[in-house]
Order: C-alpha cells, then structure tokens, then sequence
C-alpha cells in the first residue's frame, strides 16, 4: 500500500475514534458540545511538549497528556453540566477558543501559529490506530447496552423523570463529558502522531462541529452509523481529490458538501441515515448453531446407517 | 421504623403570591391507598412535587419511613423507595418498554462504568438479575407482551401501565400516581382499578393516587383528603366524604 492510503486510512480511524466519544456524549447523554478538538489539543500537546521537554518517550507523557485533559474536562463540567442544552453548547464553542486562543499567547512553549514539530516519529502507526479504533468502538456499544447506557437514553430523553427514578443526572453527565474528552485526547495524539506538527487552528471550533456533523449524518442513536458516517465522510473529500469543479479540486468544497448533506439528513431523515439501527452478530451466532446441529444430525444419520 | 410510611406535617408552598399549597398535613401506613382530590389549581400535583422533592416546601417537614427529609434533594428521595408517575406520561420514548422498566433498577446497579467499558464478569451476573427482575415486574403486571415495544407506539392505558410498571421495578416503599385515568375511557378506568388493586396484591407498599374521576377514588381508596384552592377542607373515608357538606359545596355549589 502506498504512504498515502495508509495515511488515509490512519485519518479515517482518527475519525472513527473521535466519533465514539461524540456518540457517548451527545448521542447517549444529549449533551451538544462544540468544544471537543480543544481537549485533542489539550491532550496532544501536553503529550508532546512534556515529551520533548523532559526527554522521555512519549508514551509515559500521553498518560499525563489525558489525565490532564480529564482533569481539565472534570473542571469545566462541574458548573456546565447543570446547565440547559443549548447553553451548554454556547459555553463548549467559548472553552474550545479559548483553549486555541491560550494555544497562540503561551507560544514560546507551544510555538504558536508556526505550529510545534518536535514530535517523534513512531513506526507501523497504522496498527496502533486501528487497535485503538477497533478497542474504543468495542468499549463504546458496550456501554450503550450497559446500565448505564440506559440511565443517559433516560436522561437524554427526560431529565426530570430521570431524577425521580434515583439516577444522579449530574455525576452522570460529568463521568460521560470526561470520557469523551478522554477518547478526543486520544485521538488528537494520533493527529500528532500522524501529520507530525501541531497546529492551533487544526483543533479550532470546525474541527469539533464536523464531528457533530459526522454524528447527526450517521444518526445520533446509532453507533453504527456513527462510525460508518465517520468513516466514509472523512474519505469521501479525499477521494474526490482528482475531480475538479470551476477550476477547484473538490476537496475545497468539502465544507459545502458537508453542509448540503445535513440539510439533506435534517429535512428528509431527521433521525440520520441509520435511524436507530445497530449492526449486530446474533446472525452469525445463528448460522453457526444450524450449521452445528446439522453436522450433528448427518453424523446421526450416518451411524444409524452403519 | 416509624409506624407510618410517609408523614407531612403542615408543608406550605408559594409561588410568588399565589398560595399553591397552604399547611398540609398527611400521613399514610403501610398496605394503606389514599386519595387526593379537588377541582383544577387546588394544589394537587403541587403536593406531588413537593413530596418527591421537585420544589423544597416553603414551611413544613417531610418525614419519609420516619426520616426526616425535607432537605434532601430529588435524587435521594427517590432512592429511599418513593416512586412516582406524571401526570402526562414521562416514558424514556428512546427506550423500549422493558428498558424502560430496567431504567428503575439501574441506579442500584452493582457495577462500575469502568466494568461496563469490558462487558466483565460482574456486569454480565447484574444484567442478567436486571433483566430477570424487570421481566418479572411486567409479567405480574401482564405487560410482557410489550416488552419490545416502543413507548410511543403504545395505546395510551398501556402506556400509563407502563408506567406504573417502572415506578414498581425499584421496589419502591410508596407509590404517587399523578392522575393515572386521566384521558382513559370508563372501560379502561375499571380495568386500572383492578389493575392498582392487583399491585396492592403483589407488592407491598402504600398507594397515594391523585384523581378527579370519582369511581376510582372511591373504589380503591381507604382515605381520602380534599383539596380546594390550596386548603384542604375535607378528609375521612369515602363515605364520610361522599356526604360532606363542603365537598359538596366545592364541587356542585352552594345549596340555594
């Protein structure tokens, strides 16, 4: 495979981890935020910058670098989560500019709007990022089908009656607005690790809707469409690469596109493409178990025959 | 244990000059159904929210199985075993109906996210209990036929069944059902009185139901207290307020 495909298919899988903690806390816990690319900056460069600092390899810092964005999500949900909907919007589109406005002052630490380069090179990144994707998927639906997966439908759907069946809507929320800023560090790791400088203007407000939109395209219900919304909408411009329109690459147009597309979604399948559809297995379980029983059933009938 | 289940003593509520709920007072033991009725604005759902905890009463304690509660929050009440239905059905729409009554028993669920995340031994052993416990909840209320069903999809007296079958699920020490004929047809008003006398039946709790249809009120409740424009003005048991003079005169009019 050429570098890039796999670069290609590394954005993808970026993507895919990026959604499933978007699905987590808006999806599940209906919590709109337009803020997630600041915590994959706050992640990605504490990472990096402790690294080159301190000298030391750069996995012991990505702890750090998502604890403190853990730390920094804990802080900042403790007085939003208590907030309605749609201020709790507002206040994620203000802590992720500030976070990029923070990220161009310090720029003697984080070398501003040049961009910080001092991040290692790291081989076979292609696995690491598809081990992620596939670990943060797996760890996603099963939440969606634990208890507590119900306990964010409920609250999604009615906070009031949520409360009145015992369940803490706030601790709630906050662990889920954690989790997610757990899983965009992550990923915004994987963005340094992939195009190797760190940029502020990468992890601006643009960066977090097109998340959004990724998740309402898909549908906000399903994982599954998340993440094939994910998938197939971050290669979709890169394909169209070649193909020119008024003299531009289509790539140029891909905020275009991606508008025409949910006010598509929006007008004429409001629950997303998916709807509320999940891919399961339980077939194959099935095909199995029939092709068992009918093994079972020849050798039975093969020694009544002897 | 206190002998009563629930017990207030003279909780008052103002919204701005308005006296919603003005000194009531109320105590229910347990296996005991009573009743609160009175024409629109008397202040009956006001009670219910100020007994689950929605609003703090302004005066007045609280005492839930002889603690006193009146300064905890939402959360805590309903977690000491009140249990509560609105007055407009409050199903999770998102959720299916034995989800739904799974939602009941999820905030005493005996695993951590973290577990969750990995599908653990544990979450597997308490899922299993979950599903088991809801699914015997809708089969004694005769609801399993439902049980994949969408809420919205739903007639609404199988709705408010729903309903009744998710406040049951956590077990709760006190159920308030808010108005549950409310928007059902005579037929579907007898087949909830047998329903609420089945629950008294199978579990073992106290019933305060608020209502404005008579047959029901006077069917299943031992007690009875009226409300009118906040005060209560009457209560006893039916028969006694079948022929009280100021129930009367609330809801039919002065006598000329």
């Amino acid at each position: 495979m050429s570098s890039y495909q796999i670069s290609l298919i590394i954005q993808a899988c970026i993507s895919v981890i990026s959604i499933t903690g978007i699905f987590a806390l808006t999806g599940l816990a209906g919590m709109f935020s337009l803020g997630q690319a600041a915590y994959m900056a706050i992640g990605s460069y504490t990472t990096f910058i402790l690294a080159n600092r301190l000298g030391i390899p750069f996995w012991f810092t990505a702890i750090i670098g998502i604890g403190f964005s853990a730390l920094i999500a804990f802080i900042a949900a403790l007085p939003t989560v208590r907030l309605r909907k749609d201020y709790f919007s507002l206040i994620t589109i203000g802590l992720g500019q500030a976070i990029i406005a923070l990220l161009i002052t310090f720029s003697k630490v984080t070398n501003g709007a040049q961009g910080f380069t001092k991040i290692p090179k790291v081989k076979n990144l292609v696995w690491i990022a598809l081990v992620i994707t596939i670990i943060m998927v797996i760890i996603i639906r099963n939440l969606k089908y634990s208890r507590f997966g119900r306990m964010c439908i409920a609250l999604k759907n009615d906070e009031l009656a949520a409360k009145s069946f015992a369940i803490n809507v706030y601790r709630l929320k906050i662990t889920i607005y954690i989790l997610a800023s757990i899983i965009a560090s992550i990923s915004g790791i994987l963005i340094g690790l992939q195009s190797r400088v760190l940029l502020p203007e990468t992890f601006g407000w643009t960066a977090s809707s097109e998340q959004e939109i990724f998740l309402f395209f898909g549908g906000t219900n399903s994982l599954t469409g998340a993440v094939v919304s994910a998938f197939s909408l971050k290669i979709l411009p890169e394909l169209l690469r070649n193909v020119t329109l008024f003299g531009q690459s289509m790539q140029e147009y891909r905020t275009i596109l991606y508008c025409i597309l949910i006010i598509l979604v929006l007008n004429f399948r409001t629950a997303g493409l998916f709807g509320e559809y999940e891919l399961n297995f339980n077939f194959l379980k099935k095909g199995f178990h029939k092709l068992k029983s009918k093994k079972s059933a020849k050798k039975n009938n093969g020694r009544e025959d002897s | 244990m206190s002998e009563y289940i629930l017990k207030t003593e003279e909780i008052s509520k103002n919204f701005g000059g308005v006296s919603a709920v003005d000194k009531f007072s109320m105590k229910i033991s347990e296996g005991e159904i009573q009743g609160i009725i009175g024409p629109n604005g008397a202040g009956k759902t006001t009670i219910f929210n100020l007994l689950s905890h929605i609003y703090c009463p302004d005066t007045g304690t609280v005492e839930l199985n002889g603690v006193d509660v009146t300064a905890k929050d939402q959360i805590t009440i309903a977690s000491m075993g009140l249990s509560r239905t609105f007055q407009n059905t409050r199903l999770f729409t998102g959720l299916n109906v034995l989800d739904n009554v799974k939602v009941g028993l999820d905030h005493n669920g005996k695993y951590s996210i973290i577990e969750a995340f990995f599908k653990l031994p544990r979450v597997r052993r308490e899922e299993k209990r979950i599903e088991a416990e809801a699914k015997k909840c809708l089969e004694v209320l005769e609801l399993s036929k439902y049980e994949k069903a969408r809420p919205s999809n739903l007639p609404y007296g199988i709705q408010r069944r729903v309903e009744i079958a998710r406040a049951l699920a956590s077990n709760p020490k006190i159920l308030m059902l808010d108005e549950p004929a409310a928007g059902l047809n005579p037929e579907e008003v007898f087949e909830l009185i047998d329903f609420i006398r089945d629950i008294k039946k199978n579990f073992k709790l106290s019933i305060l139901i608020i209502e404005h249809r008579m047959d029901l009120i006077m069917n299943l409740c031992d007690y009875i207290y009226v409300q009118d424009f906040g005060h209560t003005i009457a209560e006893g048991t039916p028969e006694e307020i079948q022929c009280n003079p100021a129930v009367l005169a609330a809801y039919l009019g002065e006598e000329e």
